[in-house]
């Protein structure tokens, strides 16, 4: 399955999701995230869409794989956080 | 001692050209070349820059682009897209380290947006800081501010607006409701402004920049020298601006 979302996260920036998914399994097969945030180091979104892959689509999964991957790699967010990108990440499921 | 800092007054450029100036200027001040820099330009043609994460296809009409000879380009930088017209752009590049620079970057937007808040005063106008990234006049926007730190450096550029065609910018420009979804004012057209709606003149880009320049000196209390790109950041200019800023491969990476 293909869907897209759009976001603004309350007090923060607009994120936009290009996800596709395994319909009966739930989980991400494949993910874009774009928007007008601010993520440090410049490479930190494309390790977070890489290592999303295969994460089940519930909130508490993704939240904190997101969390596991800003602590152990020090990625600082601006704009965005992991509460924010897994509500966009689901706002693609309705 | 105030301390001595360049000032580059590199004028326009197209628009790969001046994000590869930024960018040299980034690695040649990081590897302690050259010293805290600022610098003003504009874009000749007029053009459209969008932050590092944005999506171009998604942010920008690109039909409308060519119909209007306007150019685009991925910054280094995150944050939004902007349409570069009637502008002064500014970009300061120093080291993460330095003493007046906050090591928190929310703090250090603050800071540099100060010295333009300080440079519109200076030139009559009144102006805030809009956390994250915006400088707002009479509650609208007037300049947009995005920053990035590599190699232990900060490179922050943004816009000063002098005058301002919303019909043209909203039209090269794809605004998404949800963007505006928290915002008072949602029609985006009313909220942007320039120092020509505030001052009912037109402002020519010399003209400004003296207080504007000012502006930075009295914020880091630092002197403003003026200087000339060099000979190795000319090179590395060349070499971004053929090899990153000018490629599809670049622009349309996300």
């Amino acid at each position: 399955m293909l869907s897209k979302s759009e976001y603004k996260i309350p007090a923060g920036k607009l994120v936009k999701i290009n996800l596709e998914y395994d319909k009966l399994s739930k989980k991400i097969i494949n993910i874009k995230i774009t928007g007008d945030f601010f993520a440090y180091p410049e490479d930190s979104i494309e390790i977070i869409e890489k290592e999303l892959k295969g994460v089940s689509l519930k909130k508490k999964d993704i939240r904190k794989k997101i969390d596991d991957l800003i602590n152990s790699n020090n990625f600082e967010f601006i704009g965005l956080n992991s509460e924010g990108l897994s509500d966009g990440i689901l706002r693609c499921l309705k | 001692m105030k301390e001595k800092w360049r000032f580059l007054l590199t004028e326009g450029d197209n628009a790969y050209r001046n994000m590869a100036i930024d960018n040299a200027i980034l690695v040649a001040n990081s590897k302690g070349l050259v010293p805290p820099t600022v610098r003003f330009y504009y874009w000749v043609p007029s053009a459209i820059t969008i932050g590092y994460f944005q999506s171009l296809e998604e942010e920008v009409d690109l039909l409308m682009c060519k119909k209007h000879g306007v150019d685009y380009v991925r910054r280094i930088t995150g944050g939004g897209s902007v349409f570069h017209e009637n502008e002064l752009t500014y970009s300061i590049v120093i080291s993460e380290d330095h003493k007046k620079i906050p090591k928190n970057i929310m703090d250090s937007y603050g800071r540099i947006c100060g010295a333009i808040i300080k440079g519109l005063d200076n030139f009559g106008i009144k102006s805030v800081y809009h956390p994250i990234n915006d400088i707002l006049c009479n509650g609208k926007k007037i300049s947009g501010n995005a920053q990035t730190r590599k190699h232990r450096t900060v490179l922050q550029h943004g816009t000063v607006l002098l005058d301002v065609d919303v019909e043209k910018m909203f039209s090269l420009l794809r605004v998404s409701d949800e963007k505006m979804v928290d915002k008072l004012v949602s029609d985006v057209k009313q909220r942007v402004t320039s120092v020509r709606n505030v001052l009912n003149r037109k402002v020519p880009f010399s003209e400004i920049v003296n207080d504007m320049k000012k502006g930075f000196e009295d914020e880091f209390n630092s002197e403003l020298f003026s200087g000339d790109l060099t000979e190795e950041e000319i090179y590395l200019a060349d070499d971004f601006e053929k090899n990153c800023f000018s490629l599809e491969d670049w622009n349309h990476k996300r």
